[in-house]
């Protein structure tokens, strides 16, 4: 395949909407995937599959902020698991040596008079979140490889629930919206504390990629309407800076997210990941409906990927590239992560099939 | 005179004072406690499930509804327990091994409570022989078991066999979680396979009475 494009101009171009080369390309894996990979032939780590995917985008920060930031005391530990209590006062019990979801024990934040006393003042008290010369070395080595680059940040409702838990958070949510909205806005406040300072010190990427998962299989957490109330005025506070920094902006979030598709349209989202397969998302239903308002990034599913059988590998990824190209905004990653039942030899026939099925012509 | 259908409605809104105080009134107007928690309590939580189910409600309204119901409850259980009513059946509730996982198992295990089935949750990360032990143990009529990641999947179909080769009678098993289907169920032998709380009254309902 002849690449006539830069990545960063090729992902520009795919978030407009226009002409390009070729499919951007990005992948997560778990790391228990890249052990299999090694033992199954795989030379080196993750950079070597990104170099292998020909990967477009360069991540420049991580911006989660935290009230009591550094705190990771042990509480209690055996050989499989042990009891946290990390920088958001969120006890969970966690794997030693594997990855996966903790279970969530308690949070310090249980009731709203905490979160005003105690937690918010601690939070609004931090420092950046973000540390501007590993950003700056980044962004310097993204330029140089003419890269997409992105600042990446955790939004609103994730923070909500990672302070205070997800049952007081959406009991919160029903009966105390203001809160929720407080924490969210404080939050926000935080994150854009950290962009802004980063753009001061000359980091000036070309994208926002916002986490936070606001749905599971079968619905949003929340309403729409809910959702609208609270937390969207934050998403569209995100959304504007990216904006008016000229930059694109992604979301991230798994589940079933159908209901709320025009209100991220509202918001002025521009791109939408990973797309959850078993959630319901379809890019072959949901791009002639929202391609020419939305990029779409991902929906590869991993429970087919994860079947290894060939053929159905080969029709998932045909014709989902082929509903995405369809409206020249799409951008190939999995439905989530790459876990480990997919083979290395199965993923090396994905990026096969993108060189094969990802081209314009 | 108690109002249920007021009772009902409290739970529907989750109005938990209000729950708490009409339970109160029914138990002192001498209401049959079944009556109450048919009628009353179990019934808003259908209405609730039903509207879960068809996305008209979510999750902060199911769980304000359950939070009514679980505090009336706190009223009427001295009664149903006088009057030596029981749960209508017994389930055993838990994410399989290597899962720790917990927020959807929590969702059935609110859902089947809002059903009136006895729950036993035994948490997360649960080896075979406890889901074995505990369903033995409370002569329970359903095991639920749940399982976020894929990688886990197989610990489901172990549990599955663990309690197949225990040979106990009558007790249904129910597989849920992300990456679960009604492929991936059938193919493990489960009884059935619910892709979401509220469904997972119906599954199990539908699985006790055949």
């Amino acid at each position: 395949m002849k690449q006539t494009l830069t990545s960063c101009e090729r992902v520009k171009r795919m978030m407009e909407h226009r002409d390009h080369d070729r499919v951007p390309r990005s992948d997560g894996y778990w790391d228990e995937t890249i052990a299999r990979w090694q033992a199954e032939g795989l030379a080196g780590s993750t950079e070597q599959v990104w170099q292998l995917l020909d990967r477009d985008f360069a991540h420049l920060c991580w911006s989660w902020p935290r009230p009591f930031p550094g705190r990771q005391e042990v509480l209690e530990q055996n050989e499989e698991t042990r009891v946290v209590i990390d920088g958001f006062g969120q006890k969970t019990r966690e794997w030693k040596h594997r990855s996966g979801t903790p279970e969530h024990l308690g949070w310090e934040c249980d009731s709203r008079q905490v979160w005003e006393n105690r937690i918010k003042p601690a939070l609004r008290a931090t420092d950046l979140h973000v540390h501007v010369a590993d950003a700056q070395a980044q962004y310097a080595q993204g330029r140089t490889r003419e890269r997409w680059c992105y600042l990446a940040g955790v939004e609103g409702f994730e923070a909500t629930r990672k302070i205070m838990g997800d049952e007081l958070a959406m009991i919160a949510m029903a009966e105390d919206p203001d809160w929720i909205r407080d924490v969210s806005r404080v939050h926000t406040d935080m994150v854009l504390r950290d962009f802004e300072a980063l753009w001061k010190a000359g980091v000036h990427p070309d994208g926002v990629w916002i986490y936070g998962d606001m749905a599971y299989n079968h619905a949003t957490v929340c309403s729409p309407a809910m959702y609208r109330d609270t937390i969207w005025p934050d998403h569209k506070r995100l959304a504007d800076w990216a904006h008016a920094h000229g930059c694109k902006f992604i979301y991230h979030t798994d589940g079933d997210i159908r209901a709320v598709m025009d209100l991220y349209i509202e918001a002025g989202f521009d791109c939408l990941q990973p797309l959850e397969a078993k959630a319901n998302m379809d890019i072959r239903e949901l791009c002639p409906v929202y391609g020419d308002k939305l990029a779409m990034f991902g929906n590869i599913d991993m429970l087919v990927a994860g079947s290894n059988d060939r053929e159905r590998i080969e029709h998932e990824v045909r014709s989902k590239l082929a509903a995405g190209m369809a409206t020249r905004a799409y951008a190939y990653h999995s439905d989530h992560s790459v876990p480990p039942t997919v083979s290395w030899a199965t993923y090396q026939l994905i990026i096969e099939l993108l060189d094969r099925y990802g081209n314009y012509e | 005179m108690a109002d249920l259908s007021a009772l009902q409605q409290a739970v529907i809104k989750g109005d938990r004072a209000n729950a708490v105080k009409l339970t109160q009134e029914a138990v002192n107007a001498k209401v049959s406690p079944k009556e109450i928690l048919d009628q009353g309590l179990v019934a808003g939580m259908a209405v609730v499930g039903a509207r879960f189910k068809k996305n008209e409600v979510f999750v902060p309204e199911v769980l304000i509804a359950a939070r009514a119901m679980k505090e009336a409850m706190g009223v009427l259980e001295p009664v149903l327990a006088k009057a030596g009513i029981k749960p209508a059946h017994t389930a055993v509730i838990g994410t399989v091994q290597g899962d720790l996982h917990d927020i959807g198992k929590n969702l059935v295990a609110m859902m089947w409570k809002g059903a009136n089935f006895g729950v036993i949750d035994l948490g997360t990360n649960v080896p075979p022989e406890k889901f074995v032990e505990a369903a033995k143990q409370h002569q329970a009529n359903v095991v639920g078991l749940s399982a976020l990641l894929t990688t886990t999947m197989p610990a489901m179909k172990k549990t599955v066999e663990a309690i197949k080769a225990a040979n106990l009678p009558g007790v249904k098993i129910l597989v849920g979680g992300a990456p679960i289907t009604q492929a991936f169920a059938n193919e493990v032998g489960a009884d059935g396979f619910a892709p979401d709380a509220a469904t997972a009254v119906d599954v199990a309902k539908k699985v006790l009475a055949a």
